[in-house]
C-alpha cells in the first residue's frame, strides 16, 4: 500500500511533469479545429493552468487502468464510428432514454438478506432525516425514487460498518457482512475494482486499504464511472482524516469502528452523492467558472494575490460550486479533486456562514498525508460569494484572517464590488445566447485549463428527474467516449426525445444536447458555430490569466 | 494564536451537539436558530466587543467541534486561552462526564485559563424536570473543587446567556492586571513549510 501512494506522488506530485508548462502555446485559432493542439483551445490558460493536469477520470482510477486508456492514433472526425459499437450505443441509448425515467424495482428489496430482515426501508426511519426532514417530507417521492437508484456502503476491511447513504449502517450490518464476504472472494489484489453485473444493477466494489467502498446501482452509469464516483467517497473520507491517521488507526486495531471519528460528517459525505448526481463538474473532473467580465475577474485576482501570507498556498473564492477566481502558490498545483472536495465541504454546511472557521483540511490529492489549515468564510451574509483560504501553518489564523480583510478591502478601492454583485446575480448563461435554434445544451471542457464551460439546464430538462435524465445521457457518452479498450472520438445519435453529439479530442471534450427535430448535418454545423461562440466568449466563461503570489 | 485583534482568548469546549455554537450565536446575534443541528467543522472564531464599567474588552471566542474527529488538535484552539466555558447538555449525563475529560486536559496543559462549567438547554427542564441528567449539587461540588464557576443556560430563551459572558469578561478585566502576561510562543519551526501532524499533550 505504501509503494502504491509513492507511486502515485511522482505523477500527482504538485510540480510533477503533468502539469503543463508554460509558453507551449502557439496562436490560439479563430475557428477551433480538430487538430488543435492542447493549451490553444478555447478556455485554455494563457500564461499555465492553475491545476495539476489530469485525463478526465483516469486517473482516479487505478494506474493500470488509466494506462489502459488508448490514445486513438488520428481523429476520424465526421466519419461514423465503428459498426458494431453504433450498433451497441444505439441498443444502450434507447434503454437509457426510457429506463431513466421508468419506475425503478425496490432495491431495498432485493437487498434485504430475509423477509423479516430488520432493515427500514422507509425514509422516515432514516438516521438523516431528524437532520432534513422538512425537505424529506416535501419530497417523498422524489427521495424514495432516488433511494433505489444507487446504494453507498463503506465498511472496513474487518467487515465493521462505516458509512451508509440509506438507513443506518446498523440494520444494513448484515449485509455488510454479505458484502465483505463477497470482496474477499473477488479479491486477488488489493486497488482493484470489481463488480457484478445482475439483472438491471451493478454492485461495483473499490477496494482501499483499510476500507472497502461498495455502489448497488440501477443508473446507467459504467462501472468505472461508479467506481470514480467512489474514489471520491474515499478521497472525502480522507480529507477529514488523512491516509496516514487512517491507515495508523487500522494498524493498531483491525476492527476499529471509524464511525466514533466521522461522527457528523454524513452530511458531507450524503451532499457529495447527491451533487454528483446532478453536477457535471464531477464527471468532467473539471471546475466551472462563474461567468465574469475580465476586467473584473483580473481584478479580483489581483486583490486575492496581492492579499497573501507567508503560509498562504491557496487562495480560492468560489460562488456556489463555481469558482470565481484562484491564486496558487508558484509551483503549487491545485488537483480539480480536492478542488471539488472543498466545494463539497463548503455547500454541504451553513456552519461557515458565522464567524471565520478555521478548520483542519486535508486535500489528498495535493498530499495525502498530513492537514493544512483552511480560513473559510463568506464575504457579506446575504452574498453567495465564499473566500478559502488555505494555509500550511495551523497557527497563522489572524494572520489570514487579516488576509480576508486586506482583500475586502482591495475589493472596495477598485470598485468591482458592485460588478461582482451584478455577476452574482446571473450565475449561469442561457443556452439561447448562443443562437442555436435547436441546441439545447452543451458542456464544453478545455483540457489544458482543467475549466469547462456549460449553460443553465433549460427546458424540457425542468423536473429534477430530467435533469438527472440529461447528466444520465452526458455520462453514457462520457463512458462511451472514454472506454478503455475501444475509446471514440465521435459519437452522434439521433433519439426519441433529444439528439446527442459528443467530441473528444486530445485539446477538449464537447458534449452536446439537441432538439430531436435536427439533423446530423445541423448539429455538425452547430458544432462549427458553437466552438466560436464559446472562443468569443472564453475570457468570460474561463480564467485565461491564472495567477500566483 | 492570541492576535492583536482580542483582548482575551475565550474557547468553547465540550461533546458534540451540546449547544455551544447555539450559545455564541445568542450572544453575538441575540438569536437561536432551531433548524436542522450543523455541526462545527474545526472550530469558528467571532470577535466580540464587551463592556465592563468603562472599559471595553475584546473576547476572540473559540467555538470548537466537538467531534472527536478534532480531538487530538484541540489544543491549538484552546492554547493560551484565558477563560474556557466548558459545555454539557444538562439532560445528557454522558456529555458531563465528557466536561470532565475537558476540564483535566485544562487542569494540565494550560494553567492560566479560568474554567466555567456551562449546563446547557436548561429550557428543556422547565418543560419537563424529569429530563434533568446532571445533579445540580454534584456539579456544583465539582466546580468549588476545581475552583470554576458554574451556570446553567439556555440559548433558546436566552437565560443566564449574558450572565455568562459578562463574567468571563470581569473576571479578565479583573485579574488580567495581576498576572503576567504570558504568550505562548511553542511553535514548532520545523513544522511549518509542510502540511503537518498534529500533536498534543495527552497524546
Ligand atoms: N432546547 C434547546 N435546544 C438547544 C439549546 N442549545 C442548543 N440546542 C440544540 O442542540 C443542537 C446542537 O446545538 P449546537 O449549538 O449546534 O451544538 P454544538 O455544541 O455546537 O455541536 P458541535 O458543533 O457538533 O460540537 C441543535 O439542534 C440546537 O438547536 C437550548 O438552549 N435549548
Ligand atoms: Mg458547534
Amino acid at each position: 500500500m505504501a509503494a502504491d501512494v509513492h507511486k502515485k506522488k511522482s505523477w500527482e506530485v504538485p510540480n510533477g511533469s503533468l502539469a503543463p508548462g508554460d509558453g507551449q502555446h502557439a496562436e490560439r485559432s479563430e475557428s477551433p479545429t480538430p487538430g488543435l493542439a492542447q493549451g490553444t483551445e478555447p478556455g485554455a490558460g494563457q500564461e499555465g493552468a492553475m491545476f495539476v493536469h489530469t485525463r478526465s477520470y483516469e486517473d482516479l482510477t487505478s494506474p493500470e487502468d488509466g494506462a489502459a486508456v488508448a490514445r486513438s492514433p488520428e481523429e476520424r472526425r465526421g466519419e461514423p464510428a465503428e459498426q458494431s459499437s453504433m450498433e451497441q450505443i444505439s441498443k444502450d441509448f434507447s434503454e437509457l432514454s426510457t429506463q431513466l425515467t421508468g419506475i425503478a424495482l425496490d432495491l431495498e428489496e432485493e437487498m434485504r438478506p430475509g423477509k423479516e430482515g430488520k432493515l427500514e426501508p422507509s425514509p422516515q426511519t432514516n438516521r438523516r432525516d431528524s437532520v432534513l426532514s422538512g425537505k424529506e417530507e416535501e419530497d417523498v417521492t422524489m427521495d424514495a425514487w432516488r433511494m433505489h437508484r444507487k446504494h453507498v456502503f463503506v465498511l472496513s476491511e474487518a467487515g465493521k460498518p462505516v458509512y451508509s447513504r440509506y438507513g443506518s449502517e446498523e440494520a444494513l450490518s448484515s449485509t455488510m457482512g454479505v458484502m465483505m464476504a463477497l470482496v474477499s472472494f473477488l479479491e486477488a489484489e488489493k486497488n482493484a475494482i470489481r463488480s457484478i453485473h445482475a439483472d438491471g444493477y451493478k454492485v461495483v466494489f473499490v477496494r482501499r486499504s483499510p476500507l472497502v467502498l461498495v455502489a448497488v446501482a440501477r443508473t446507467q452509469q459504467s462501472e468505472q464511472e461508479i467506481a470514480h464516483e467512489l474514489l471520491y467517497i474515499y478521497y472525502q473520507i480522507l480529507s477529514l482524516l488523512t491516509w496516514t491517521q487512517l491507515n495508523h488507526i487500522f494498524q493498531q486495531k483491525q476492527n476499529y469502528d471509524l464511525r466514533r471519528l466521522l461522527a457528523g460528517s454524513e452530511r458531507i459525505t450524503d451532499n457529495l452523492l447527491d451533487l454528483m448526481a446532478h453536477d457535471p463538474s464531477f464527471l468532467m473532473g473539471a471546475v466551472r467558472c462563474l461567468p465574469l467580465a475580465a476586467s473584473v475577474r483580473d481584478a479580483v485576482s489581483s486583490s486575492l494575490q496581492q492579499a497573501k501570507a507567508k503560509s498562504l498556498v491557496f487562495s480560492i473564492l468560489l460562488s456556489g460550486n463555481q469558482l470565481v477566481s484562484l491564486v496558487r502558490k508558484k509551483d503549487q498545483f491545485l488537483h480539480p479533486i480536492d478542488l471539488h472536495l472543498l466545494f463539497n465541504l463548503i455547500s454541504s454546511s451553513s456552519s461557515f456562514r458565522e464567524g471565520e472557521a478555521w478548520t483542519p483540511i486535508c486535500l489528498p490529492k495535493f498530499n495525502s498525508s498530513g492537514f493544512f489549515h483552511a480560513h473559510i468564510s463568506y464575504l457579506e451574509q446575504e452574498m453567495d460569494l465564499c473566500l478559502l483560504l488555505v494555509s500550511t501553518d495551523r497557527e497563522d489564523f489572524f494572520t489570514v484572517s487579516d488576509c480576508k480583510r486586506r482583500f475586502q478591502e482591495r475589493l472596495r478601492r477598485r470598485g468591482v464590488h458592485h460588478a461582482l454583485q451584478e455577476a452574482l446575480r446571473t450565475p449561469f448563461y442561457s443556452v439561447a445566447q448562443v443562437g442555436i435554434p435547436d441546441l439545447r445544451h452543451f458542456i464544453y471542457k478545455s483540457k489544458s485549463s482543467g475549466l469547462f464551460t456549460s449553460p443553465e439546464i433549460e427546458a424540457p430538462y425542468v423536473q429534477e428527474e430530467e435533469k438527472e435524465r440529461l447528466l444520465g445521457l452526458y455520462q453514457y457518452l462520457h463512458s462511451r467516449a472514454h472506454n478503455s479498450s475501444r475509446p471514440l472520438k465521435n459519437i452522434y445519435f439521433t433519439g426519441p426525445r433529444e439528439n446527442l453529439l459528443a467530441w473528444v479530442t486530445n485539446a477538449f471534450e464537447l458534449y452536446v444536447c439537441y432538439s430531436p427535430l435536427g439533423t446530423k448535418a445541423g448539429a455538425i454545423n452547430a458544432v462549427n458555430k458553437l466552438m466560436k461562440w464559446i472562443r468569443k466568449e472564453e475570457d468570460r466563461l474561463f480564467i485565461l490569466t491564472p495567477q500566483t503570489y | 494564536m492570541s492576535g492583536r485583534r482580542v483582548d482575551a482568548k475565550v474557547v468553547l469546549l465540550g461533546q458534540e451537539g451540546v449547544g455551544k455554537s447555539s450559545l455564541v450565536e445568542r450572544c453575538a446575534h441575540r438569536r437561536f436558530r432551531p433548524g436542522p443541528y450543523q455541526n462545527t467543522i474545526g472550530a469558528a472564531f467571532v470577535a466580540k466587543v464587551m463592556t465592563v464599567g468603562d472599559q471595553t474588552v475584546t473576547l476572540g471566542i473559540w467555538d470548537t467541534a466537538g467531534s472527536e474527529r478534532y480531538e487530538a488538535m484541540s489544543r491549538i484552539y484552546y492554547r493560551g486561552a484565558r477563560a474556557a466555558i466548558v459545555c454539557y447538555d444538562l439532560t445528557d449525563s454522558g456529555s458531563y462526564q465528557r466536561a470532565k475529560f475537558w476540564v483535566n486536559e485544562l487542569q494540565n496543559c494550560e494553567e492560566g485559563c479560568r474554567i466555567y462549567l456551562c449546563g446547557t438547554k436548561s429550557d428543556l427542564l422547565e418543560e419537563d424536570r424529569r429530563k434533568r441528567g446532571v445533579d445540580f449539587h454534584d456539579v456544583q461540588d465539582y466546580a468549588d473543587e476545581i475552583k470554576a464557576d458554574l451556570f446553567e443556560t439556555s440559548s433558546k430563551t436566552g437565560q443566564s446567556v449574558d450572565e455568562l459572558f459578562q463574567k468571563v469578561a470581569e473576571d479578565y478585566v479583573n485579574f488580567s492586571a495581576f498576572q503576567v502576561m504570558t504568550e505562548d510562543k511553542a511553535v514548532n519551526l520545523d513544522q511549518r513549510n509542510s502540511p503537518y501532524f498534529y500533536s498534543c499533550c495527552h497524546h
